[in-house]
């Protein structure tokens, strides 16, 4: 099979790395070869993170071309286009989280954060297939706005691209969790389906 | 649940971190002993070894430094152990030390030695490539390309440290370190070896007036020895011999090289090489492989190491060959490598149409409208108290922040120089603050050395006794947070804690300060700015060497514990703000938030600490604590 390639965007602390562990512990148990490059370097300190997944395939390095990624997963919308700009392929999958972490420089007034029309009209170029929703309130409508990671994987799950089944996903999910976080995190799960379909 | 190196169940596949992969391997080669000092990116080795450690029933240790470590490591390969010592590249500078006489003396149980080098610098001060480091010792260097590798070339490297009696270097990259893969599991070896010293035969032990020369030989005939194995291992493959064009791809490396052939779909078409053994160079194997070669590409992460010892070889067995890679210029001469650089220079050599860049001006047209994200210290993080209170004293004491210079060290803060702080001039190495503050001040140039608890423990102490004892004036402000933050928390030893959880004796800094003989010492809480403030500037003004402890348990520690509470929440009062910014410009916690409509500050509750720190920065008190 061809390698489906994932890039997930965001900033340290929103559970980036999580989401991919999730998809590719999935992507075992559905018998396939994954890969995951992660770049963290100083993610505590407000540093971007970047997480590269490769699902099945034979591929050699953990990080994905530019513009050959299938999916991107944006946990923050400046993060989104950084990574989306470079290594989304043409007309690929844009999953994004409209909720800003802004940096010291915007929060303290140094500079102002970039305008959203602006910031997804440089994306648009590379792909018009972008669906945009506000998953750290929807995860917070589901009980914790810890679960935007869940969202987001709910929403690619809906995506149908994926090359393996939703019960892998929910069956992979429920065992890596605690059983008093089960509930919460399957209604973030939903809500993250349901939030595929917004625009 | 439990973590997955832990698994008895050969045959399953896991996914495995790079590092985790190491520290596999290493459990299923039968280490009894493991020893560290946490560096990134080789953490989480040390991690996942004292995490299951107890359980498997081997010691494992955080050392006091790399150097310790390793000396542990040996102390029970001696008594017939097998022993695994991770550490970041630059820890292995530490090490050298020890490590010399290791190789000249030879080892018994098994030795792993691993150099996490950090091309590019994701997180270091340097980019060195250890595998100098393993030539100048003599000792015999593996590099894996995957974390399957990284985890059966760990046990082989254990197994033949042992037969060829000399430490073995694992050298991987942050990408390795760093990356995840399925990873099939291998079969735990339990030796069960009785640890005894042996006392006939063994090289190690000193007898009489013994000619410590011949241990060279003795070492020349070991890496030797090594070569003739590394002529034969499975490891090392090659593919096509007989095409004109080559490519040899080293360790990680070969991950570019393979992904280039595939994807420009001419891996029948060059002849290329996985070589994952630079030292000592199988000179046979690569001797047979460039013999008919017209033109060598060499790809491997830093340096040109490999490249040099081929062109060595190449002046006896093919003088003519065109030898293309970082020494030449085809490849940059520093930072990591990337796809970009390695399809376009296969396709360059085999005369394939360039590859156009499309999206220059939308990347372009992207970089315009974002922003940074400049790297800053925690919300509530105490280090900046620590800092804000210093500035004011300096102020107050030398008159201007320009008259002292503050040689800070490494660690979380060593962010210190980033706005709006900015009060850090320099930094170097584990230590080096207190050492460099002295030839400065000996000179008559005012100092501070700015360093971290777990640095100070690492190699602040023989600084510290020197300064004491040459009379060099320094003042030293440890930044005690209590923590080995940087790195994810590892235990230090004034913690109490082992690294297996243990409780033992916590070693305080002021004892060993006072013990050292500086008179002049002080422990403050660097939340208390006035009180802070204070410390420093008696500092500042005390005859010869002066050290304040500035101790607050880091703010993520804090936040960790106190869960599920949450830290008391600090809100600005708009009525009383006057839009003067002070606690963004000259405080600058990421907690505090400016509006630019209102012209206010306000604070972030997700991010806020309740340190109390901006309330005592508000000139006009208008932040307070919400009741």
């Amino acid at each position: 099979m061809n390698t489906f390639k994932i890039v997930v965007a965001g900033v340290g602390g929103q559970g980036t790395l999580l989401a991919s562990r999730l998809l590719a512990e999935a992507a075992i148990k559905a018998g396939l070869h994954v890969k995951i490059g992660e770049t963290y370097g100083m993610a505590q300190r407000g540093g971007p993170v970047m997480g590269h997944i490769q699902i099945g395939g034979e591929t050699n390095n953990p990080q994905i071309r530019k513009g050959e990624a299938d999916v991107l997963i944006g946990f923050e919308p400046a993060e989104a286009v950084r990574r989306g700009v470079t290594y989304l392929k043409k007309d690929g999958l844009a999953l994004i989280n409209t909720r800003k972490t802004a940096p010291v420089e915007v929060v303290s007034g140094m500079m102002p954060y970039p305008d959203m029309k602006k910031l997804m009209a440089v994306l648009e170029k590379v792909t018009k297939n972008i669906h945009t929703f506000d998953a750290t309130g929807i995860a917070e409508e589901a009980g914790d706005p810890i679960t935007t990671n869940i969202v987001m994987l709910g929403s690619i799950v809906e995506s149908g691209l994926l090359p393996f089944s939703e019960e892998i996903v929910v069956e992979t999910m429920k065992a890596g969790l605690k059983p008093q976080f089960i509930e919460l995190n399957m209604r973030a799960f939903e809500l993250g389906k349901k939030a595929y379909h917004s625009l | 649940m439990s973590h997955p190196v832990a698994l008895d169940r050969p045959g399953e596949r896991v996914v495995l971190m790079g590092n985790e992969a190491i520290a596999r391997g290493a459990i299923e080669g039968g280490i009894t002993l493991a020893a560290s000092y946490p560096g990134t990116p080789s953490s989480e080795i040390g991690n996942t070894l004292a995490r299951v450690a107890k359980k498997l029933g081997f010691h494992f240790e955080w050392s006091a430094n790399e150097k310790v470590a390793l000396e542990v490591a040996y102390g029970a390969s001696m008594v017939n152990q097998r022993v695994i010592c991770p550490m970041k590249h630059v820890g292995v500078n530490v090490a050298l030390d020890i490590l010399n006489p290791i190789t000249l003396r030879g080892v018994k149980g098994g030795l792993v030695v691993v150099s996490t080098d950090d091309p590019s610098q994701h997180s270091s001060r340097t980019e060195q490539d250890n595998r100098w480091m393993g030539k100048l010792n003599d000792v015999p260097i593996i590099e894996p390309s995957s974390p399957q590798e990284a985890k059966d070339l760990t046990k082989y490297a254990l197994i033949l440290s042992e037969q060829v009696k000399l430490p073995v270097l694992i050298r991987t990259v942050t990408r390795l370190s760093h990356m995840r893969a399925d990873v099939e599991l291998g079969e735990i070896e339990d030796l069960g070896r009785k640890p005894e010293f042996d006392w006939e035969g063994f090289s190690y032990r000193v007898t009489g007036f013994e000619k410590l020369f011949r241990r060279h030989k003795e070492r020349h005939e070991k890496i030797d020895a090594v070569e003739a194995e590394f002529e034969k291992v499975p490891f090392n493959t090659i593919k096509n011999n007989g095409e004109k064009t080559g490519i040899i791809g080293v360790g990680f490396a070969f991950t570019y090289v393979k992904d280039a052939l595939e994807a420009m779909d001419v891996e029948d078409k060059v002849a290329w090489m996985k070589l994952l053994t630079p030292h000592p160079l199988p000179k046979k194997k690569v001797g047979e492989f460039i013999k008919g070669l017209d033109t060598l590409l060499i790809a491997e992460e830093v340096d040109p190491y490999v490249e040099l010892h081929i062109k060595a070889l190449a002046k006896d067995t093919n003088p003519s060959l065109k030898i293309l890679g970082r020494m030449d210029g085809t490849l940059p001469r520093e930072g990591e490598l990337s796809h970009e650089m390695i399809d376009e220079k296969i396709s360059e050599i085999l005369g394939m149409p360039k590859k156009p860049t499309e999206r220059a001006e939308i990347e372009a047209e992207k970089d315009e409208l974002l922003f940074d994200r400049m790297l800053t210290m925690c919300a509530g993080c105490p280090h900046r108290s620590s800092l804000y209170a210093l500035k004011k004293a300096v102020k107050e004491v030398k008159g201007d922040l320009m008259n002292v210079v503050v040689n800070g060290d490494i660690g979380c803060y060593g962010l210190a120089h980033a706005p709006p702080m900015a009060f850090e001039d320099t930094y170097f190495a584990m230590g080096a603050s207190i050492g460099v503050s002295q030839g400065m001040q000996q000179m008559g140039v005012d100092t501070i050395a700015w360093i971290g608890d777990g640095t100070f423990l690492h190699a602040g102490i023989p600084a510290l006794q020197n300064a004491v004892h040459n009379g060099a004036n320094i003042k030293i402000v440890v930044a005690d947070n209590a923590a080995v933050a940087m790195t994810g928390f590892q235990t230090n030893p004034q913690m109490g804690v082992t690294a297996t959880g243990d409780k033992v004796d916590p070693i305080m800094i002021e004892d060993i300060a006072r013990a050292s003989g500086v008179k002049h010492v002080e422990v403050v809480d660097p939340y208390d700015l006035d009180a802070a403030e204070a410390a420093f500037k008696r500092m500042l003004e005390a005859e010869g060497v002066a050290m304040v402890i500035s101790r607050r348990v880091c703010a993520m520690v804090a936040v960790r514990k106190m869960r599920p509470e949450r830290p008391p929440v600090y809100v600005v009062d708009p009525e009383k703000c006057i839009g003067c910014k002070q606690c963004l410009n000259n405080y600058g916690c990421p907690a505090l938030m400016w509006n630019e409509d209102e012209r206010k500050a306000s604070i972030d509750t997700t991010l806020c600490m309740g340190c109390d720190s901006c309330a005592q920065v508000c000139p006009v008190g208008a932040i307070g604590r919400r009741d």
